[in-house]
């Protein structure tokens, strides 16, 4: 059960640290070219901060108050940490794994409340 | 020290990381690689099964047997009771509380020493971890003076690094040479910085009483023992009676104390056990939580009576606790374990980017001689960031070659790991300083490459022999041995001071000071890089 | 600055040698007495007053360091800690002389 909780974790962190590191100027111009539009900024700066709630909630809701604040920045680290290197070596991989993330999260939700 | 909040934060960063960054890398390593404590000395041991039930009282009761015949007039006996992962009773005894502390493996099956080659196996990781291999006094004060430093580090960056949220995710690796190692540094720093500063914190916290023991001096008069009982932290233990007197058997008590409380039991600790006044202490496995916490139950060595046994701890001494399980993180299942591992490289390399940013910064114009304490600060870097790999290497190969049957074998393997470290090291002193990092980084990997190899050869366990017993040792081997290969050829291709970097204009070493990239004219940026900072420039336009 | 501290003289390596050990002899004496302090007065059973004043102790040191090291001048570093360091230990002496 842990493992899958940590998957889940894993994915959500990912796509709210992609979608946050987009929402900057500088790495959208990375993987985009372009500056972010204001708009554009705001919604993935948004859903973000969105998706990091929503790690921690799955981490509480699933391994307590004790172990799930543990997990949900263990996995935001080693979400951040893939967040860097995908930017600094194929910044254009980084909206296509995210976007592959969230389905990820989705199929691992189920595994992990039925276990 | 400059004027102003933050520059004085700069240098004290810059300088409290330089005076510890040496020691604290090594404690880093051998503390990472602790996490995997258990598999490391299930590989160095490979005579010895794993997976093995026991039978804990039978277990208890041939240690006892041991050590009656061995040291009956001892005044601790300290039983380590065989595990699945950990197949050996492993007995301690000592005749003065100050040591020394003697120290046995027994085959479960017969209670005789065992015949499995003599190692200190992943335990000297972990000792060396917080004692540096010196004796434990000495050491553990040296380790908590620098996890103190390593805060005041920690704080004073995260004070000196305003930018953090903007710099979140940035790594410009493409950029000059000094940009690079800084942005390596700060990205290493702050995405792990949550677990920087709780193993810094909680390592110093687990010898609290030794750096801070003025509470119990005020409180206790200086009686540890008794804050001890009174916090639950272990059972009160009776003085000796000063008459000789008998052991009652310890397998009816073990599983008298197995039926109170569902936790592993994992050790039997028989205090003054030749004296009418013995105390026999069983002590379990934390429950599973944050907190390391072992319950106890102690019985009259003489009788078997029971004579108390820990009760729940209250929220402060629960919390302390805590704190001491989040450094150790038993609780950690393997991928948690696995996060946790990687957040520890991940302070090693803060630390490694970190000394080598202070040399980079520093780096000396072209015409210009470097002078003694810069030479110096580099040779150290090249000493301990790349001997250190080559030593546990070392280690690991000793383990595999030396001789079975040698006097003092396991003091050998030891003795081999700081041999090849301190070799490095001298040769740091020796050689050029790029050829130096690129050689011993260089041999570093082949070691690494060549453990499982070397292990398969030895041993006859290989990963394709159809039990692959230690596939992930290999593989951790093999990856290791990677890594160091590409540190290696970066070190060969990348590191070549160049004076456009020299006059680069970044205005201090410090993650300080530079101001939102106003982009780099094309012509700073080092020639094989002209490429991608052009496509860089193009970019930005 | 990144040229060694050479020309900076002798009052200058003077000052922050007085500094590393006002922050390391103040820093833990500071947090020395506040353990002692608390342990003591804090409003729980004795082990968890120790407990408890123990565990903070740490940060209240690096605490200590940083202000030695950010003060305007080594003077009035060692002035602040001091005050705080007699507060203390007058506490302290007040309470055991209770006790």
């Amino acid at each position: 059960m842990t493992p899958l909780v940590l998957t889940l974790n894993l994915t959500l962190s990912f796509a709210a640290l992609a979608a946050l590191a987009l929402s900057l100027d500088r790495h959208h111009r990375d993987a985009f070219l372009t500056r972010a539009p204001r708009a554009r900024a705001r919604t993935l700066r948004l859903a973000g901060w969105a998706g990091i709630l929503a790690s921690l909630a799955v981490a509480v809701a699933f391994e307590g108050w004790n172990f799930g604040p543990v997990q949900w920045i263990g996995a935001l680290t080693g979400a951040a940490l893939l967040v860097v290197v995908l930017l600094s070596y194929r910044p254009r991989w980084l909206r296509p794994a995210a976007l592959a993330a969230l389905p990820l999260a989705l199929v691992a939700l189920p595994f992990a409340l039925r276990g | 020290m400059r004027q102003g909040f933050r520059q004085s934060m700069a240098w004290l960063h810059t300088w409290s990381g330089l005076v510890v960054g040496w020691v604290l890398f090594a404690v880093f390593v051998t503390g990472t690689a602790t996490y995997y404590r258990t598999e490391i000395t299930d590989w160095m041991r490979p005579e010895l099964r794993t997976g093995a039930t026991f039978d804990a009282g039978r277990a208890a009761d041939l240690g006892a047997d041991y050590l009656k015949a061995k040291a009956p007039d001892a005044v601790g006996w300290f039983i380590g009771l065989p595990q699945p992962d950990k197949p050996v009773i492993e007995v301690h005894w000592w005749k003065d509380l100050a040591g020394p502390f003697h120290h046995a493996l027994l085959d479960p099956a017969t209670g005789a020493p065992t015949t499995a080659r003599a190692t200190h196996g992943g335990d000297f990781l972990y000792r060396f971890h917080f004692e540096l291999n010196l004796p434990p006094l000495w050491g553990r004060w040296i380790v908590g003076i620098c996890a103190m430093i390593l805060l005041v580090s920690l704080v004073s960056g995260i004070i000196t690094h305003r930018r953090i949220f903007a710099d979140f995710f940035t790594f410009r690796r493409n950029r000059s040479h000094q940009r690079g190692w800084l942005d390596a540094h700060n990205v290493t720093g702050v995405l792990a910085l949550p677990f920087h500063l709780m193993i810094a914190y909680t390592g110093i916290v687990t010898f609290a009483l030794m750096y801070m023991p003025w509470g119990v001096t005020a409180a206790y008069k200086g009686d540890e023992i008794r804050f001890y009982v009174e916090a639950q932290l272990m059972p009160e233990v009776r003085a000796p009676a000063g008459k000789p007197g008998g052991l009652v058997s310890l397998a009816p008590l073990v599983a008298q104390a197995q039926g109170r409380v569902s936790e592993t039991l994992e050790h039997v600790a028989v205090h003054n056990p030749g004296d009418a006044a013995a105390t026999i202490v069983a002590i379990f496995e934390e429950p599973h939580g944050l907190a390391h916490l072992h319950p106890q139950i102690a019985f009259d060595g003489a009788s078997g009576a029971e004579l108390g046994a820990t009760a729940i701890a209250k929220p402060a001494t629960q919390i302390s606790a805590s704190f001491v399980g989040l450094h150790e993180a038993h609780f950690a299942g393997p991928a948690l374990k696995a996060l946790f591992f990687l957040c520890g490289v991940m302070g090693a390399a803060t630390i490694a980017t970190g000394l080598v940013l202070w040399t980079v910064a520093r780096l000396p114009k072209p015409a210009e001689r470097p002078g003694l304490g810069y030479r110096l600060v580099r040779a150290l870097n090249v000493g301990s960031v790349a001997g250190l790999p080559v030593g546990l290497a070392a280690y690991f190969l000793a383990n595999r070659l030396l001789p079975l049957g040698i006097e003092g074998r396991a003091d050998l393997e030891v003795r081999v790991f700081f041999g090849a470290w301190a070799c490095i090291a001298v040769a740091a002193l020796l050689r050029p300083h790029l050829a130096a990092w690129r050689e011993a980084f260089g041999l570093a990997s082949l070691l690494f490459l060549a453990v499982p190899a070397v292990s398969a050869l030895t041993t006859g366990h290989h990963p394709f022999d159809g039990e692959a017993r230690f596939l992930g040792f290999d593989a951790a081997m093999l990856a290791t041995g990677l890594l160091l290969a590409v540190a290696a050829y970066q070190a060969g291709r990348d590191r070549a001071p160049r004076r456009g970097e020299a006059a680069e204009p970044l205005p201090g070493p410090r993650p300080a000071a530079h101001r939102p990239s106003a982009a780099l004219p094309p012509t700073a940026l080092p020639p094989k890089r002209a490429a991608s900072g052009a496509e860089e420039v193009r970019r930005r336009a | 600055m990144g040229r060694p501290h050479e020309h900076r003289g002798f009052s200058y390596r003077a000052g922050v040698a007085g500094r590393v050990v006002l922050a390391v002899g103040g820093g833990y004496g500071l947090a020395a007495l506040l353990t002692a302090l608390l342990s003591l007065t804090l409003p729980l059973t004795r082990a968890e007053a120790v407990a408890a004043a123990t565990l903070p102790s740490f940060a209240v040191m690096v605490g200590a360091v940083v202000f030695v090291f950010a003060a305007r001048s080594l003077g009035r570093a060692a002035l602040g800690l001091g005050a705080l360091c007699l507060l203390l230990g007058g506490g302290l002496w007040l309470v055991q002389g209770q006790a």
